[in-house]
């Protein structure tokens, strides 16, 4: 009974999202609304303003550098989080 | 995991894993790549120490005492240049920067490879803290 | 339907994030339910990283030559989802460390005996 319920709920929602994917524009247009002027922009002065080559890169760690900063503190978050939870030295110290 | 076999081989080989990648880390301005690929390659190598060889010789290598302080500054030191790159650059104000230099070359782009360099090194020291810790509970 | 059959990419990270969901309901074992977690997340990032792609153009990285600012992908999406797969990485660990714990404290994985054991 509950796996029959489990099953119907996510034939719904994957034919809920499949209705939306219908909307979609065509895929790989150079026409797209996703293709504007920030990406010409960044294609265009990508070598001129931070000397990298990999365009990914430039954008990753000079325009977006904020981004990879806290990205980074997600990481240090995460490890300071479990060492807490499974470090067994002088956790019964009592 | 202690046979002969796999310690003779590891000896030879995890030199050769730890130059690739930093050879990932460094050509990271110029090729698909960068900070993080380079540093996983990194941490895969000191995880593969550790399961060939055992806790104790790991323990003597790889100090929590030594690890944990490089982890700190790293971050900090990142925090630090790029603060100082968002401060004096927006504001048309032209402090002392590193040269862009010629595209092609290793030393070249500004700040890319120091904080190339950073990224790696977390990465790498927090995937081998988290694999030693699933594995004993201590580092 | 012949939108689903062009836009094949988009169609099938959507059944990929249903397939997540119906593991993440279905089975009552702890690691079973992240590793539906994790599926779901590979669904999203495949569904971003096929917007950037536009036809007969290739990877943004200049080889040797400048090749004008038509002969090269949307370099956007790529970098954005760089940050989201390592907070899926970081998402994984705490649930095993929380995991690890629970097991520890009841003895066993089943969801449904450690609901029976809480007394709900």
């Amino acid at each position: 009974m509950r796996k029959l319920a489990a099953i119907i709920l996510t034939v719904g929602l994957i034919l809920i999202l499949l209705l939306g994917v219908q909307e979609l524009p065509s895929f790989g247009k150079p026409d797209n609304p996703d293709n504007n002027e920030v990406s010409r922009y960044y294609i265009e002065n990508a070598t001129k303003d931070t000397g990298a080559t990999n365009i990914v890169t430039g954008i990753i760690l000079d325009y977006r550098a904020f981004d990879t900063f806290v990205e980074s503190s997600v990481l240090f978050t995460a490890s300071i989080i479990v060492i807490l939870i499974l470090k067994k030295n002088g956790n019964k110290t009592e | 995991m202690k046979s002969v076999i796999l310690k003779e081989i590891s000896k030879v080989i995890i030199p050769f894993i730890q130059i690739f990648g930093v050879y990932v880390i460094f050509h990271g301005h110029l090729s698909p790549g960068g900070g993080f690929a380079g540093g996983t390659i990194i941490g895969a190598s000191f995880i593969l120490y550790r399961i060939v060889f055992g806790m104790e010789y790991a323990q003597k290598k790889f100090k929590y005492e030594i690890l944990m302080p490089i982890l700190c500054f790293s971050i900090m030191l990142y925090g630090i240049l790029k603060g100082y790159s968002f401060i004096t650059g927006g504001s048309h104000l032209n402090f002392p920067q590193p040269p862009l230099g010629t595209s092609g070359d290793i030393l070249s782009g500004g700040f890319l490879l120091p904080l190339n360099i950073l990224v790696g090194t977390i990465v790498a020291i927090v995937i081998y803290f988290l694999y030693s810790l699933f594995d004993k509970g201590e580092i | 339907m012949e939108a689903l059959l062009t836009n094949y990419y988009e169609a099938c990270s959507m059944i990929l994030f249903g397939v997540g969901f119906a593991v993440l309901l279905l089975h009552s074992n702890l690691i079973k339910k992240i590793i539906g977690m994790n599926i779901m997340d590979t669904a999203i990032f495949l569904f971003f990283i096929a917007k950037g792609y536009i036809e007969k153009r290739e990877a943004p990285i200049i080889v040797d030559v400048y090749k004008g600012v038509d002969a090269y992908i949307n370099p956007v999406p790529s970098s954005l989802m760089l940050t989201g797969i390592v907070v899926a990485v970081s998402t994984t660990a705490f649930a095993l460390a929380l995991t690890v714990k629970l097991h520890e404290e009841y003895g066993t994985i089943e969801l449904d005996e450690i609901m029976k054991m809480k007394g709900d």
